[in-house]
């Protein structure tokens, strides 16, 4: 099957200047991902990977390299374009959920649809849909100091789907949850992905939580030092490697 | 974004930080009230000053009356010309009346009149105005009303102050020497009225006249129209004249000083009286006070002298726009102060909620969406502060009127209006205009809210 992918990205550099020095944090990155697939990358601290997502997500400039995104070029784009663009096609789900700690399950969902112009009932309706789906039905007007850190990430993950976006980013989804809660909430994404035909990209330092994905980038001083194809992988995807 | 949801959204900010917005509120109305209290005292000594020059004449009116002959003297260059002098009639006032502006033109007759009561003289003057233009006068009447077109019979409408004129004949005093007032009814008594009162000292010291006889005066009992209201200290341009109906004046003056010269109106080089009666003045009503001057100087070129309080108040209002001025700007100096306020709140609120907006940056909230809210924020705590700063200067405003007036200022300025006044136009222009100093002290925290990055909001701390 010879689909476009929703990423691709060439030769992406990313050099900073700290002092007189150089540091290399993308030394020349390319891969793409397919359309409904689910990809982690994995690397330790400062090997890029949060770089290379922050760059996916047009939250930093590349320094030399294209990424295409849902067939838009992200490095031509200026700020407002970017967060545009953001807010059209691009879900985010963040290590520390940033939930807004005066509204509740309900209105945090519901409010990338207020960015985007839709009426108060039209994205309360949704979000009570995307939250039902992540097993919050009974949380709905819960503030999120009310609610467990599992609890508060998956109003994270049903925010980020809520504007049924190409692409979903998770940056250490799990990162502040212990180790039950995080296979909890791994498991709850690695479904959605399957049932909605979702693309994620997620960044991870957790080799086990990496095996959720269909396909793992092993990145290391900012080079993908490996690529390996999970038993998670659907026959089709598996074909398309870089 | 809705309109709507950016407005939801900057309310409930600042309902979240609500002891934060009461005290930067509270900056703003001490601001807007200085100004307002401030510019409405200076409205008010305006008001107060122009009410205070309408006692001395309407400001809207030109008195016209004859070049004085020395002047004509002086800018003709001769005796010659005093004969062509013109005097004031009826073609006159007709071409007045075609001056663009003018609204109204009416003549007034002069005449020097001795009032007699119960041992009780006065010796004032009539001012004779056709029944049909007293009302242009604008006379305020505390008893009777004023001259009916039909009367056949003189009859007077006595200035608040006429009755202090009075004096006793006996002892020479009157109202103004010691303080007793003559027990006259103006309204009611009959009152002898003579006009030709050189005739009369005539009579009472002996001497006699040119054709050699020694006669009393004819003596006319004159009814009272109405009486103006007043008390007798309260001066106006009207308070020591008696108003009567000129045509009725202008015959009885005809007979009376039947082949005499009548005093005060103009006589040949021999001393002879003119055939006609011609009037003392003519008044001009110009439709707005801003023309005055211009119909002024265009009736002064006619050859006719001119006068009005134009100049005047002219003078006094660009005093007291001075005045205005510098009083608002001792008021802007707090409304500034709190301009400063506004501004640290949102910066501090900008610190505050730099991983808020990051979060909004990152979930796609447009750019010009995030700068709206906080100026939205912004003005909110202008118009907030500024409808409540306007509230508060209604009732300071109050308070100095009610309690500073009486006390202060006394009898000077009873019955005068207050001394603060605010029109509506200064409260809805200062409201607006706090809400621009808010939007305008908001501008900069969020353009920098604007430009704030979004990866702040995915540092993990």
């Amino acid at each position: 099957m010879a689909t476009t992918p929703v990423i691709s990205v060439r030769d992406l550099y990313k050099i900073y200047r700290v002092g007189d020095s150089r540091v290399r944090a993308l030394d020349g990155v390319g891969f793409d991902v397919q359309k409904g697939e689910f990809c982690s990358i994995v690397g330790t601290s400062g090997s890029g990977k949060s770089t290379l997502l922050n760059m996916l997500a047009g939250l930093e400039k590349p320094t030399k390299g294209k990424i295409v995104i849902a067939g838009e070029h992200m490095e031509k784009k200026n700020e407002n374009q970017l967060v545009a663009f953001r807010r059209k096609h691009i879900g985010f789900i963040f290590q520390s959920f940033n939930l807004m700690p005066s509204m509740n399950a309900l209105e945090n969902v519901a409010l990338p649809l207020t960015f985007q112009g839709v009426s108060r009932k039209k994205r309360l309706e949704m979000a009570r849909e995307v939250l039902t789906l992540v097993g919050l039905e009974h949380h709905m007007n819960h503030k999120p100091t009310q609610m467990s850190g599992g609890q508060q990430q998956r109003v994270g993950i049903a925010r980020a789907l809520v504007v049924q976006p190409e692409i979903i980013f998770a940056d250490e989804p799990t990162g502040n949850l212990d180790s039950r809660t995080s296979a909890e909430v791994m498991e709850l994404i690695r479904r959605i992905i399957n049932e909605q035909n979702q693309t994620l990209v997620m960044v991870t330092h957790d080799d086990h939580l990496a095996g959720f994905a269909d396909r793992i980038f092993r990145i290391s001083d900012g080079r993908i030092v490996d690529i390996r194809v999970t038993g998670n992988a659907k026959k089709d995807l598996t074909r398309k490697q870089h | 974004m809705r309109f709507w949801d950016i407005l939801l959204m900057s309310l409930s900010s600042l309902w979240k930080r609500r002891i934060r917005t009461i005290l930067t509120v509270l900056g703003v109305v001490i601001g807007t009230a200085s100004i307002v209290v401030m510019i409405s005292l200076g409205l008010g000594l305006k008001r107060a000053s122009l009410e205070e020059m309408e006692k001395y004449g309407s400001l809207k009116s030109i008195i016209v009356s004859e070049k004085d002959s020395y002047e004509s003297d002086e800018e003709e260059g001769g005796r010659a010309n005093k004969q062509t002098l013109v005097h004031l009639d009826d073609s006159v006032l007709e071409s007045l009346r075609g001056i663009e502006h003018v609204e109204y033109v009416y003549p007034e007759l002069e005449a020097e009149v001795m009032l007699l009561a119960g041992g009780y003289t006065c010796y004032t003057s009539v001012r004779g105005v056709p029944t049909k233009d007293m009302e242009l006068i604008g006379l305020e009447l505390a008893q009777g009303g004023l001259p009916e077109p039909g009367d056949t019979q003189l009859k007077f409408v006595y200035g608040n102050s006429v009755i202090g004129e009075f004096y006793n004949e006996k002892t020479g005093h009157g109202y103004w020497f010691d303080g007793t007032m003559a027990p006259v009814d103006l309204m009611n008594d009959p009152m002898i009225c003579i006009f030709d009162a050189e005739k009369y000292y005539n009579f009472i010291w002996g001497n006699a006249d040119e054709s050699g006889n020694v006669a009393m005066p004819k003596k006319y009992m004159i009814n009272a129209a109405g009486v103006m209201a007043g008390k007798v200290e309260d001066y106006n341009s009207n308070s020591n004249l008696i108003y009567c109906d000129l045509d009725l004046l202008k015959a009885l003056l005809k007979k009376e000083f039947r082949g005499k010269a009548i005093p005060g109106q103009p006589t040949t080089i021999s001393g002879k009286p003119t055939k006609e009666i011609y009037y003392t003045n003519l008044v001009v009503g110009v439709d707005d006070m801003k023309n005055v001057q211009n119909v002024q100087a265009q009736i002064s070129q006619l050859g006719y002298s001119a006068e009005s309080n134009a100049e005047w108040v002219e003078s006094m209002q660009g005093q007291s726009n001075y005045i205005q001025l510098a009083l608002g700007g001792i008021g802007a100096i707090s409304l500034l102060v709190a301009a400063i306020g506004i501004a640290n709140t949102m910066m501090m609120s900008i610190y505050e909620r730099t991983k808020e907006i990051g979060i909004m940056k990152v979930l796609g909230c447009d750019m010009r969406n995030i700068q709206g809210m906080f100026l939205m924020e912004a003005g909110h705590i202008g118009l907030l502060g500024g409808l409540i700063g306007v509230a508060l200067s209604y009732g300071l405003s109050f308070a100095i009127n009610h309690f500073l007036g009486v006390s202060q200022m006394g009898i000077d300025l009873e019955g005068a209006s207050s001394i603060s006044y605010i029109p509506f136009w200064l409260s809805a222009l200062s409201v607006a205009f706090s809400v621009a100093v808010g939007m305008a002290a908001g501008f900069f925290p969020s353009l920098r809210a604007m430009r704030l990055s979004p990866l702040a909001a995915i540092r993990n701390e």
